[in-house]
């Protein structure tokens, strides 16, 4: 138990990192660029923490505070999440609930720092995450509630390692597949939802928020992005690995190597596909939702009349 | 058997209370004769109630009584314990509030000797309702606690929209009477008794008339607990009335609706199906609708009037798990069903109280709540702010608060996958889902609240605020913001209030080991409190000594606070997705010409669609009358056909009657 434990904080702790410097890599590469080192995050992160940070007059504590809620949350969310495709840091009954909950205390928490600035950009970027989450939850929960009872547990980890069985059972996990893609792509604001590049404040979600932010905040407000990548991403990878469940070696770097490929796959997607129109995002969205209903009705067609 | 004399003097101090509180003159004086009545009445009250929530024995008496009513019985079993166990106390915080809140009126010479009264009837209805056995006793504290809230809705009668507010009402919740009564009448016609006991023994066999007369009570006390589409008098009401009556009408009164729910329940003994889905359904549609009115609310009370819908709604949906795990046998669905919607309903008067009494002294602060015209108020007015903060992530449902618990174990119901079929495990996860929606917009609409009301800059550059609110209007918020940090971190103590009433339910020997599945949360939630409180301190520290400049405004300079955001941008995108169920009034002059000479305007309004339509069909249906009455005298024909159908409905009843 110890052993695994300690890997996944490991994992957590560098992860992130090379996850984000993936995505960066394949996207300078695709656009024919060399591209920042692998690592760009954590020297940020150096020269972040020791600039110091600058508040708007507007501002109140909520804005000083909301980067560390941010930053707890997605670590609170790591802790329940299966890293490494097996046993998690710690592990209960209904943990997903857990997770979504807490990320959706981390989304309160920079919305309201966004509402604090008193600018109208903030408020657009917290409406904006603020509708799309509202769409956004009832996904997830559509893929937790068919993945749970289509393998009869209650907790994320075990609920990720389906028994594939048959027509209906593989129907789920495609379809648990597509939406946690979309969930992930949006709750990371990752294109076609999010430019995070984008130089323009009125197309963004998420950077808009973060625009007054400085020094160690924005500091907290990137290495929480990357916690809840990596986070997501994990959450794909156990569901594709094969050996997901055991606690071997093996297991473990095959999970990390899928974690590897999602950030490539997401990489990829980024340069190619051009930014969704916001009105469409919504409808982007639902084409989660959908993929919910379908693994929903096909889990129920496994379990059949089962007690 | 314990002696239920506390509870018998209760009733007579608080009336006395109420008389005294009529009769002095000095505002002061009646104050203090209206709390100390209430706080020995609570405290009397509590003595013979905290022995019962323990697994005491319950508190039984049976007073002879003229015809017709003959015996009145007093039982207090677990569940009365529970509801009285938090509505008297919260009744007191709020007459507390209420000396603060009032103050400025009573500076102008006002006199709040009536209004002291009425808080002390509500307490002697809570008395009545929750301990009573007899059906006319029991519609007679019903009828005080709704006269009650009427005359204290309508505090500023001056108002004629005001006045509005409370007819409205007052003629909701008679309509909720009415149907009452007809349950009853139905009922005593079938047992030929008015007590609660022979009324179960009926509602506990399987007749036809079972499933109509639990179709009235839901219908009547859907009303009481402004369930959607019954909701309509709710948000003129919260808004019209002072902060400290919204919050006991919308935290305490109103559960009486759902404690009348919970006790036929147990009466009528174990439910059929399509009773859980029927409830289930309702609690459902009343979550979706309740919070999807939130999201697009100018006025902050209107906002929490509507979020009470929405979270009756949840305990209903916890409660419809309850009635399908009691109708299937298992006992862990049940279980957490119940379990989940009377801690959701104990945590809801925890913090919309502390809501409403935080919008109260934005009230008395600026002497508005428009949201449109709020902003910054964190600044001026930082308790408060925090408080609502609070409250805000509580009633969001987000850990580590109170609402995160009750809400977790309703999911642990409704995502168990225990169901028989296939279908009903699909209906249920749905159900899940529509939760977690409600969740995702409760946040939108709580951080549309929050930051539009304390955060940013005044949107009305002329706002005036007074000074901070006084200790008597903190006070009470204070302990409501406790109890909602405590039940956030220790569930047990939410738990072992209502222990004692799942033990009432036939299934419910399995209770503990249920709840025992929550401990894990419990500690994660404790170690997210204690970060945040870190995180809090850290971002606290942070701000000493640090730079300040203005906001980015993207290279622009001259920024002015009309700027910001507003209440309607921020609510427009989603009010746009949802346009079929909110729909939007929209008035918009636009500017003409090429050089216009008037200024253009754009005017949006979300009126309620439940009620809008109402409206219209009452006004067609009158129509419709005037126009058959009209033609009825005109042409024989018509005559002819009415008096045959009153002759078939006549005959009808009497048919029905002669039944017995």
């Amino acid at each position: 138990m110890m052993p695994v434990r300690l890997a996944n904080l490991a994992a957590l702790l560098v992860m992130p990192l090379v996850l984000t410097g993936v995505i960066n890599r394949v996207k300078s590469l695709w656009s024919g660029r060399k591209g920042p080192p692998l690592f760009q995050l954590a020297f940020d992160v150096v020269r972040l923490l020791r600039k110091s940070s600058v508040y708007s007059s507007t501002t109140t504590p909520v804005f000083r505070i909301a980067p560390y809620v941010l930053l707890l949350t997605a670590a609170g969310s790591a802790c329940v999440a299966p890293l490494l495709g097996s046993t998690p840091f710690v592990s209960f009954p209904f943990d997903f609930v857990w997770l979504a909950y807490v990320w959706g205390l981390g989304r309160m928490a920079i919305m309201l720092a966004a509402l604090d600035t008193g600018s109208s950009f903030g408020g657009m970027g917290a409406a904006r995450e603020a509708t799309f989450s509202t769409l956004l939850e009832p996904a997830l929960f559509f893929i937790v509630g068919a993945l749970s009872l289509l393998t009869g547990k209650h907790t994320l980890h075990e609920a990720l390692n389906p028994h594939l069985d048959g027509g209906p059972a593989f129907v789920v996990w495609v379809a648990a597949l597509v939406a946690l893609t979309i969930v992930l792509q949006v709750e990371t604001a990752r294109m076609p939802v999010d430019d995070p590049a984008t130089h323009l404040e009125l197309t963004m979600v998420h950077e808009v928020m973060v625009l007054d932010h400085s020094g160690p905040d924005l500091a907290a407000i990137q290495v929480a992005s990357a916690i809840k990548f990596f986070v997501g991403a994990s959450i794909i990878a156990t569901l594709l690995n094969p050996w997901a469940g055991s606690e071997t070696l093996a297991a473990a770097s095959l999970n990390v190597a899928i974690c590897v490929f999602v950030a490539i796959l997401i990489g990829t997607v980024e340069s190619l596909i051009a930014r969704l129109k916001l009105r469409a995002v919504p409808q982007y969205i639902v084409v989660a939702i959908a993929s919910g209903v379908v693994a929903l009705l096909a889990a129920a067609w496994r379990a059949g009349g089962a007690p | 058997m314990p002696s239920p004399l506390p509870l018998l003097v209760a009733v007579p101090i608080l009336l006395i209370g109420a008389a005294l509180s009529l009769a002095l003159r000095a505002n002061r004086s009646s104050a203090g004769i209206s709390i100390a009545s209430q706080a020995v009445a609570t405290a009397l009250v509590l003595a013979n109630v905290v022995p019962v929530l323990r697994g005491g024995k319950p508190v039984e008496i049976v007073w002879a009584w003229p015809a017709p009513i003959e015996r009145i019985p007093f039982r207090v079993d677990a569940l009365g314990a529970f509801f009285l166990s938090w509505s008297l106390p919260m009744t007191l915080l709020g007459t507390v509030y209420a000396t603060g809140y009032l103050k400025p009126y009573f500076d102008r010479g006002r006199h709040g000797g009536p209004h002291y009264a009425l808080l002390n009837m509500v307490s002697v209805s809570f008395v009545l309702i929750y301990s009573v056995q007899n059906a006319l006793v029991f519609l007679l504290g019903w009828e005080i606690a709704a006269v009650a809230a009427w005359l204290l809705v309508i505090w500023d009668y001056r108002n004629q929209k005001i006045r509005f507010a409370g007819f409205n009402y007052l003629v909701s919740t008679h309509v909720g009477l009415f149907v009452l009564v007809a349950a009853f009448m139905l009922l005593h016609s079938k047992t030929d008794a008015m007590d609660f006991r022979s009324f179960g023994e009926f509602l506990s066999k399987p007749t036809p008339a079972r499933g109509a007369i639990f179709m009235l009570l839901g219908v009547s006390f859907a009303l009481k607990s402004a369930f959607f589409p019954f909701h309509t008098w709710l948000p003129r009401a919260h808004s019209a009335a002072p902060a400290h009556v919204s919050a006991l009408m919308s935290g305490v009164i109103h559960k009486a609706g759902l404690f009348a729910f919970l006790r036929f329940t147990l009466l009528a003994g174990r439910p059929d199906e399509w009773m859980g889905w029927t409830v289930l359904t309702f609690g459902a549609l009343s979550a979706f609708f309740g919070v999807l009115y939130t999201s697009t609310q100018r006025d902050l009370k209107r906002l929490l009037g509507y979020s009470s819908t929405e979270n009756v709604g949840i305990a209903a949906m916890g409660f419809g798990v309850g009635y399908l795990g009691w109708s299937w046998d298992i006992p862990s669905l049940a279980v957490a069903g119940f379990a989940g919607g009377m801690l959701h309903l104990l945590n809801h008067a925890f913090f919309k109280c502390l809501l409403f009494y935080a919008a109260g002294s934005v009230y008395r602060a600026t002497h508005t709540v428009d949201v449109e015209r709020l902003g910054g108020l964190a600044k001026r007015l930082p308790r408060t702010a925090a408080l609502f903060l609070v409250a805000a992530l509580a009633i969001s449902a987000l850990p580590p608060f109170n609402g995160f618990v009750s809400e977790l174990i309703i999911y642990s119901g409704l995502l168990s996958g225990r169901a028989p079929s296939g279908r009903s495990n699909i209906a249920l996860i749905t159900a899940a889902v529509m939760l977690a929606f409600v969740g995702a917009v409760s946040v939108l609409s709580m951080t549309r609240a929050f930051g539009l009301t304390f955060l940013g800059n005044a949107r009305e550059p002329g706002l005036h605020v007074n000074e901070e609110e006084p200790v008597s209007m903190l006070g009470p918020m204070w302990l409501h913001a406790f109890g909602v940090v405590v039940i956030g971190l220790a569930p047990g103590a939410g738990v072992a209030m209502i222990s004692a009433a799942l033990d009432l339910f036939p299934f419910a020997s399995s209770s503990s080991p249920v709840l025992d599945a929550f401990v894990p949360v419990v500690w994660a939630s404790r170690a997210l409190a204690l970060a945040l409180l870190v995180a809090c301190g850290v971002g606290l520290r942070r701000g000493i000594k640090a730079r300040r400049s203005v906001t980015w405004g993207c290279g622009y300079t001259a920024i002015s606070p009309r700027m910001q955001y507003t209440g309607s941008a921020f609510a427009e995108h989603f009010a746009r997705i949802f346009e079929s169920f909110l729909p939007v009034l929209r008035r918009v002059r636009a500017p003409e010409g090429v050089f216009p000479q008037r200024a253009g305007h754009v005017g949006t309004h979300h009126a309620d669609p439940v009620e809008r339509r109402m409206f219209e069909v009452l006004g067609q249906g009158e129509k419709f009358v005037a126009q058959a009455s009209g033609r009825i005298s005109e042409q024989p024909r018509f005559a002819f056909a009415a008096g045959l159908i009153a002759i078939a409905v006549i005959g009808l009843i009497a048919y029905g009657a002669s039944d017995r």
